[in-house]
């Protein structure tokens, strides 16, 4: 029989276990990955976790590749509880093999070692068949660790319909944009939202402009939120939203899409993944859409952006790298694959391949039969590749969309808050233990 | 009511009961103290200690190998520098200094009318107000979301052509729009609690009330309210560190409702540090902070409470 006195010290000794463990800590991913030995016929399956909805791709895979059997598991998109979901995998040692990964957020999955250094695995020979600057997006210090999957050029999507009735010119220059949300204003509509916990969005317009929020020098992080670029950008869109020309509410939200419904809202400048968006939510707007190439800060420039674009990352502590390898080439590569997940509005294709011969490439009636992705083609083309992101990217345009909005409850001004951000934002990276410091 | 006990076992074994806990006794507790112990009292110490520590970067950009150390106090002084953080502990003080009395005031009065209507309605009126707590928070913050946000909801459309423009969401109301869940879904549960102690009140002492005069006022005010009182301090108890952990309902607004930041509540702080910056340690330590601060009320107001009833007696 135990005794009190010995039932106490077990439960002592039980507490003090994993305290004794934890000497042991390690950071982020807690299991490294290493490919296991397969007997050839043994089969294995694939776990890979993701919001792009490309089940079909992957049942195609499926068919054709029976040893390795993909199995999808959908998250919540990004930071929504997706990548809260990966970072907790990692850390508690039982990852998925494959995950959807946003360029921006994979310099964060670097610095908790969360990502499979891919070219131990032959993932550098498959360079060519990608557009350069995404599977940069991939590469830290000469080594590859995700691929490619797509991109978002920007474009001005717009009512054809409402400009015709209302008689206003589809928008070149910014300054243009403003004249137009000033006539739109009058016929009680407005010309599109600012949405101010979107800093994502709102980056890909200084973006446009020149500004780089993120560069490096030597081994130091350089932040410029403030330079002219960016203030002149945010200058614009605080006379917007001063002058009410634009509705304060948030993106991909139920009355967001309800403007687009009802055409309470004109305009978007988005990303070319967006068109998916506005096809399942505005269905009844069939045929009154076209897309033009964002406005210009210069008249008869083609200054683009981008928004958003992800990877298929290989998770560190899969068990499977060469299959799992296998599987995010032909993915983002195959025909077959790739034309399955345009019809599932998965963005850009970061494969190198021929607009023409694609379903990218058709006249499409939602659009009026424009060929709309002709625009993004040379969006995509414009795009000013050279743009960081920080290993802090999540936290840090968290204070961008906090500062936004108290702007937009009537608190200072847009360029004040990306000064406000920009010290948080150096804060964020000297916290990770990176050096850091403000561009001015 | 209660059943009498037969005067079981001698002098002796009873002697020897006072002395130390029933073998017996322990092994009914014991399902429960194990996990007790795993999920509760291991992890909180588990946090302590994750809240001692840091990461130490080296090699080039950072990006090398990385390691772990220890920290000390930097994690706490790091969260308490954080104007934000700091500011998250005013938002949900200044929440609870007014949902808290608003919603027990409500439970309280519903309290009292139940215990005067007909059995027959009672049952059902029960059950009514109950409701809400039967639907989990992230559902019952969706639902209102619906019912907020401009443009989608019936109720700012109806309120627009009657000439208001409320903006449920905005930077001043979005925490009162929170306080308002909070009370939709929890003053029926706190209702349930003083309802319970008011059925224990003895009857005789309201025939004595009768006897002596009292109105339904009377009755109410001198000696359902005294006598629930324990109720009520239970009740402001749990309310207490309900609202120190305040979470899930910022967390659904935010996506409809830019107001609400990262740093809303010290709990959605501590979320977001440890989910989405990768940074457990000082996520550990502002949960740390968060409990003691809690603690600190939660005893703050018992102590304060009971001092006031010594003094009375």
């Amino acid at each position: 029989m135990p005794t009190r006195r010995k039932v106490l010290a077990w439960g002592a000794a039980a507490a003090a276990a994993p305290a004794l463990a934890g000497c042991g800590e390690k950071v982020g991913a807690a299991r490294t990955t290493t490919a296991t030995r397969r007997r050839p016929g043994q089969k294995v399956t694939l776990t890979f976790w993701t919001w792009v909805p490309l089940q079909k791709a992957v049942a195609l895979w499926n068919k054709q590749n029976p040893d390795v059997r993909v199995d999808v598991q959908t998250v919540p998109a990004n930071t929504s509880g997706g990548y809260q979901k990966m970072h907790s995998a990692l850390t508690a040692g039982d990852p998925p093999d494959l995950a959807q990964v946003e360029y921006y957020a994979l310099p964060e999955f670097m610095l908790v070692n969360g990502l499979t250094n891919l070219s131990e695995y032959g993932a550098d020979e498959l360079k060519g068949a990608y557009v350069d600057w995404q599977w940069q997006q991939g590469v830290f210090a000469g080594k590859t660790y995700a691929i490619p999957q797509a991109s978002g050029p920007m474009g001005l999507f717009y009512r054809q319909d409402l400009f015709d009735k209302w008689d206003v010119e589809v928008p070149a220059t910014w300054d243009e944009y403003r004249a137009a949300a000033v006539k739109i204003k009058k016929r009680g509509s407005l010309i599109t939202a600012f949405p101010p916990a979107n800093a994502q969005w709102f980056a890909a317009l200084p973006w446009q402009r020149g500004a780089r929020w993120v560069t490096t020098e030597g081994d130091t992080w350089v932040v410029d939120l403030t330079s002219p670029e960016s203030l002149e950008v945010a200058d614009f869109w605080d006379g917007m939203i001063s002058d009410g020309l634009v509705s304060p509410i948030q993106d991909s939200q139920s009355a967001f899409f309800k403007g687009l419904q009802t055409g309470g809202l004109a305009t978007w400048p988005g990303a070319q993944w967006y068109d998916a968006l506005i096809r399942g939510n505005a269905p009844r707007t069939e045929g009154r859409w076209r897309v033009a190439e964002l406005p210009q800060w210069e008249r008869g420039a083609h200054a683009s952006s981008n928004w958003g674009g992800s990877a298929t990352a290989i998770l560190q502590g899969s068990r499977h790298p060469v299959e799992a390898l296998e599987f995010a080439h032909w993915l983002n590569t195959d025909p077959a694959a790739i034309d399955l997940l345009i019809a599932a509005g998965y963005g850009w294709p970061a494969a190198r391949m021929e607009l023409a011969g694609s379903a990218l490439g058709k006249p499409d009636p939602f659009f009026g039969g424009q060929r709309y992705n002709e625009v993004f083609q040379l969006s995509d083309r414009n795009v000013d590749t050279s743009w960081r992101f920080a290993p802090t990217t999540t936290q840090s345009y968290a204070h961008v969309q906090d500062a936004f909005g108290r702007v937009l409850a009537g608190h200072g001004t847009l360029a004040d808050a990306l000064k406000d951000a920009e010290g948080k934002f150096v804060d964020d990276l000297k916290a990770k233990g990176l050096e850091a410091r403000s561009a001015r | 009511m209660s059943t009498s006990v037969k005067p079981s076992g001698t002098a002796a074994t009873r002697g020897r009961r006072r002395g130390r806990p029933d073998r017996k006794a322990w092994a009914f507790l014991g399902p429960f103290l194990a996990l007790y112990l795993f999920a509760m009292v291991v992890p909180v110490f588990y946090a302590i200690y994750q809240s001692m520590l840091k990461v130490e970067r080296n090699g080039p950009m950072g990006l090398g190998e990385p390691s772990v150390g220890f920290a000390g106090f930097e994690n706490y002084s790091l969260a308490l520098q954080q104007e934000t953080f700091v500011d998250g502990f005013g938002r949900v003080l200044l929440f609870g200094l007014v949902q808290v009395p608003v919603m027990l005031l409500l439970a309280l009065v519903l309290a009292l009318l139940l215990d005067q209507v007909s059995h027959r309605w009672a049952g059902l009126l029960r059950a009514t107000y109950f409701l809400p707590y039967g639907i989990p928070g992230v559902i019952a913050t969706i639902l209102w979301g619906f019912l907020y946000v401009p443009g989608v909801s019936p109720v700012t459309d109806v309120l627009g052509d009657l000439g208001f423009q409320p903006d449920f969401l905005g930077y001043d109301n979005v925490l009162w729009s929170i306080a308002n869940i909070v009370v939709w879904q929890f003053a029926g549960y706190n209702m349930l609690i003083i309802v319970a102690q008011l059925k224990s009140v003895p009857q005789e002492l309201y025939e004595a009330a009768r006897i002596d005069g009292a109105g339904p006022w009377q009755t109410a005010l001198h000696i359902k309210i005294p006598l629930v009182r324990p109720a009520l301090v239970l009740t402001t108890v749990f309310s207490i560190i309900g609202t120190m952990q305040l979470f899930a309902e910022p967390l659904v607004l935010k996506k409809v409702a830019p107001a609400v930041t990262t740093d809303y509540t010290p709990n959605l702080s501590a979320y977001f540090d440890a989910f989405a910056n990768a940074n457990l340690y000082l996520a550990a330590a502002k949960s740390v902070i968060l409990a003691v601060v809690a603690m600190a009320l939660s005893f703050g107001f018992l102590s304060l409470v009971t001092r006031k009833q010594r003094s009375e007696r």
